[in-house]
């Protein structure tokens, strides 16, 4: 789900880069489009370039009891990677069930994981205005010293998104995204990880059309990102993606596709590091959904495959 | 066969000195430098192409397996579709055309 940031991993103040701009173009820049929220920028290339693959088994099950209220189960049992020293992957097979509960109002949205491991994972969205809202995203789990929790204050204007984040171990972040002409949005965030002593700034833009979406976002840890999504028909779309990080001199780029069929859609995506992965999710029936992932990994000689069935 | 360091990399192995002449006619010919050098030259040769077809292997495994993930499903699902297309095509021709069928009975 959008709108969740990872802790410790972005915002941070607001130094934007509105300019009004004068232009004889016929452009209203009294009312530009709102533009979408800061850590959705790259929304669509993720979307493209990045699912959710996975490995072995996993089943989902949703059932609604309400028109606002639903239960979920999911079963996944597969070989999960422990992080090890030496370069070797260590597979160990685990197997676990999660049980959730979600309420979704239009004002209010409530969500709640619990895992057989003992994690627990709760998320809440609520609108107090048309254009405040409160998130909160918490991770409990067994280990001590491993749980987290965040806040974050949106406030949406005519054609700018602030938000302001507060999370534990005293991460403090705030962004701000502003509309500078109907096609092109600017903006910037600004973080401070009390518990690391670390601060950040970066600065993003976003330029959109019917057919295409370019963006790119520097930050001062040292990440740099470009991606570019080009909508070649209203079923297909190609994407490709840049990241840099100058700190520690690692390059990664990767191109992938993305087919919205009728009856399936499938996802696949080459990159630089030698590792292939393709996402299939096919629709057997109303409501029931097959869906097949593959990861293999050529220089790293991993190769990851997995199965499952979606209900609802 | 250990490989002198000309160029880096892979290079040939290196060459064995000529031996003393003998006496016999043929141990005379299969000494002669014009047998030595084929020799050698078919060692190369069979040292040269085992690389290749080592590097050319490992290559169309790497380009097949991701041929296989990448694009097999691809046009398994365009296969898919457009069957599904042409089903539906098929049936809106017959469903499409009630009022008439009667009619030309």
């Amino acid at each position: 789900m959008a709108g969740v940031v990872p802790p410790g991993a972005t915002t941070v103040p607001a130094d934007d880069a509105s300019k009004t701009k004068k232009a004889d173009e016929k452009v209203d820049y009294m009312n530009l489009p709102c533009p979408i929220p800061f850590e959705e920028i790259h929304r669509e290339a993720l979307m493209s370039l990045k699912p959710e693959t996975f490995e072995g088994l996993r089943f989902d099950f949703t059932k609604g009891l309400n028109q606002k209220f639903s239960l979920s189960h999911s079963v996944s049992m597969g070989p999960t990677e422990i992080p090890s020293q030496s370069a070797e992957t260590i597979k160990i097979p685990t197997a676990h069930y999660e049980f959730g509960a979600n309420f979704i109002d239009p004002n209010l949205m409530l969500i709640g994981r619990v895992l057989t491991d003992g994690r627990l994972n709760a998320r809440v969205k609520w609108d107090l205005t048309d254009n405040l809202t409160v998130k909160a995203n918490a991770q409990l789990t067994n280990e001590p010293h491993m749980s987290h929790g965040m806040f974050n204050f949106d406030y949406k204007g005519k054609d700018f998104r602030s938000q302001f984040q507060m999370g534990n171990g005293a991460l403090f972040g705030a962004s701000y995204f502003q509309s500078v002409t109907p096609h092109l949005s600017l903006g910037g965030e600004v973080f401070w990880a009390g518990q690391h002593r670390k601060s950040g700034i970066g600065y993003a833009a976003r330029y959109e059309t019917d057919k295409m979406v370019a963006t790119g976002q520097v930050a001062s840890t040292g990440m740099v990102a470009l991606s570019y999504v080009q909508k070649v028909s209203e079923k297909v779309s190609l994407a490709s993606d840049f990241m840099y990080n100058y700190m520690s001199r690692d390059v990664t780029a990767s191109v992938g596709y993305d087919y919205i069929l009728r009856q399936c859609r499938l996802r696949g995506k080459i990159d630089s590091n030698g590792c292939t992965t393709a996402f299939l999710e096919e629709r057997l029936n109303m409501g029931l959904n097959f869906i097949l992932s593959a990861e293999v990994d050529h220089s790293k000689k991993d190769y990851k495959f997995g199965f499952g069935l979606t209900v609802g | 066969m250990a490989a002198q360091p000309k160029r880096g990399g892979v290079s040939l192995p290196e060459r064995r000195p000529v031996s003393k002449p003998e006496s016999n006619i043929l141990a005379r010919i299969t000494s002669s430098p014009i047998v030595s050098r084929g020799k050698q030259a078919a060692s190369d040769a069979a040292f040269v192409s085992r690389k290749l077809i080592r590097s050319t292997g490992k290559a169309a495994w790497i380009a097949g397996t991701t041929f296989l993930i990448l694009v097999v499903p691809l046009i398994i699902e365009m296969d898919r579709e457009q069957q599904f297309n042409e089903l539906e095509l098929q049936q809106a021709s017959l469903l499409g055309a009630p009022p008439t069928a009667p009619a030309s009975k």
